[in-house]
């Protein structure tokens, strides 16, 4: 079921419990009452189709409405997407980090070893994404803002289309690592190959993080890849076509 | 891989073994012989017959004394168990009678009245070497083979693609190929998670992981 700007607040979160990180994204706090997601929208100055399109994307696999988000201005999905990568760095790699050291602790001291190991791999990769996030927020978006501001003032200069020369957003798309891959294996370890039982009920904690944060992620870069990518496409391309040295 | 970390890792581990008797004597003597091995053990015993399933352990690598006695008082669901699924790694059987059998059993070894204590060492000697055996297989049978196996080892070690060819004579796009299937058969795509594999699966040693 679409959601749409008439439902109550709280429905849509009995709807899909998964959406609350995404409202919570949008800075919007529990306790909605009866109001509904257009009434929330205007407490909170969100805007109201922006805020449909990102949550029925998320809501419905098959949704995926990229043409309705390219319209939105660039601000609008980078701020979301900041907000992404500060909700990964802050709240849910700190908390399956505690997990991880709450399941050393409570381990045979045979499995000490294999435990550690997975550890510095979990470390691993949270250097990766905390360096995928900084190059993003230093590099990309700086870049992007200034391709949206140019596009805007109708105006190409050399400075812009040198930068687009040297590095487009295609050469962001291409080189975007990928940052899954660590976490699928992690969820692997976990799941296949452990030598020995451990805590069952804190691994299964770990591993549900860990499936609710490889999916997260993924939708987040869906959006990259769909949204933000073709949109400041469009605008390189056009900037380039009217640009007059 | 190194046949001395399959030494290592079984002088490591002692080996489970259950024994199924009713007589206490027989019992105690079993449990004194079976401490002379040169592996270490760990002996449960058991009396009821409706341990025997229970009794083992699910990776299957438990190994089971069984006497002739005990085994008569089986009821015929529980051998069929017993005989159906491996459960057990091994069985051996404890003629105190030392007269055949009419079961569905397999077993791998007897030990007879008429055996001295230096033939019995031998018997289970014997039978612990054999599933020693078999642990490997279990072990190192994740459905990669030995050739793939080896190219793990080497990517784990931090080598490239060429330096793996060269190494084992090989085309560089033969390293790729069993870099994939070892991908896919495992469910693992980076390095750094085929490592923790290798070092969880002793192929190669923790510590030469930094």
């Amino acid at each position: 079921m679409q959601i749409q700007a008439d439902m109550k607040m709280a429905e849509i979160i009995h709807l899909n419990y998964h959406l609350l990180p995404i409202i919570s994204r949008f800075g919007i706090n529990l306790g909605f009452g009866d109001k509904s997601v257009e009434q929330i929208c205007k407490d909170y100055s969100i805007d109201e189709n922006f805020f449909l399109e990102i949550v029925n994307s998320f809501h419905l696999k098959n949704y995926f409405p990229k043409k309705n988000l390219q319209g939105f201005p660039l601000k609008l999905i980078i701020d979301y997407l900041r907000k992404s990568h500060d909700h990964y760095l802050h709240i849910k790699i700190p908390r399956i980090a505690a997990l991880l050291s709450q399941l050393s602790q409570y381990t045979p001291p045979s499995m000490t070893g294999t435990l550690k190991l997975i550890d510095t791999f979990f470390n691993g990769y949270r250097n990766e994404l905390t360096n995928h996030i900084q190059r993003e927020e230093d590099k990309v978006y700086p870049y992007v803002f200034a391709v949206e501001q140019v596009f805007i003032s109708k105006k190409p200069n050399n400075d812009i289309v040198g930068k687009i020369r040297g590095y487009s957003i295609e050469d962001f798309k291409m080189e975007h690592d990928n940052i899954e891959d660590k976490l699928f294996d992690l969820k692997n370890l976990l799941i296949k190959y452990l030598p020995e039982p451990v805590d069952a009920d804190l691994s299964h904690s770990i591993l549900v993080e860990l499936f609710r944060l490889e999916s997260d992620i993924s939708d987040h870069t869906r959006i990259e890849n769909k949204v933000l990518v073709p949109k400041v496409s469009y605008m390189e391309k056009w900037i380039l076509a009217h640009f007059k040295p | 891989m190194d046949p001395s970390a399959f030494q290592t890792l079984n002088s490591m581990e002692s080996i489970d073994i259950v024994v199924a008797e009713n007589c206490q004597l027989m019992r105690t003597g079993l449990k004194y012989l079976l401490h002379q091995l040169s592996s270490p053990v760990v002996v449960r015993e058991i009396s009821k017959p409706e341990k025997l399933i229970s009794y083992a352990q699910k990776d299957g690598r438990s190994l089971l004394f069984i006497s002739d006695c005990f085994l008569t008082t089986c009821p015929e669901n529980v051998v069929r168990t017993l005989a159906g699924n491996s459960r057990y790694a091994a069985i051996v059987l404890i003629s105190s009678r030392g007269i055949p059998l009419d079961t569905d059993l397999n077993f791998d070894a007897e030990i007879t009245p008429s055996d001295n204590e230096k033939t019995i060492c031998q018997k289970m000697e014997a039978v612990v070497q054999q599933t020693s055996k078999i642990k490997h297989v279990i072990r190192s049978n994740e459905g990669i083979s030995e050739r793939e196996k080896e190219v793990l080892t080497l990517v784990a070690r931090g080598l490239t693609n060429k330096e793996i060819a060269e190494k084992l004579f090989i085309s560089s796009h033969t390293v790729i190929t069993h870099r994939k299937n070892i991908t896919a058969k495992l469910g693992i795509k980076t390095i750094a998670g085929l490592t923790v594999y290798a070092v969880i699966n002793n192929l190669i040693p923790a510590e030469e992981i930094k």
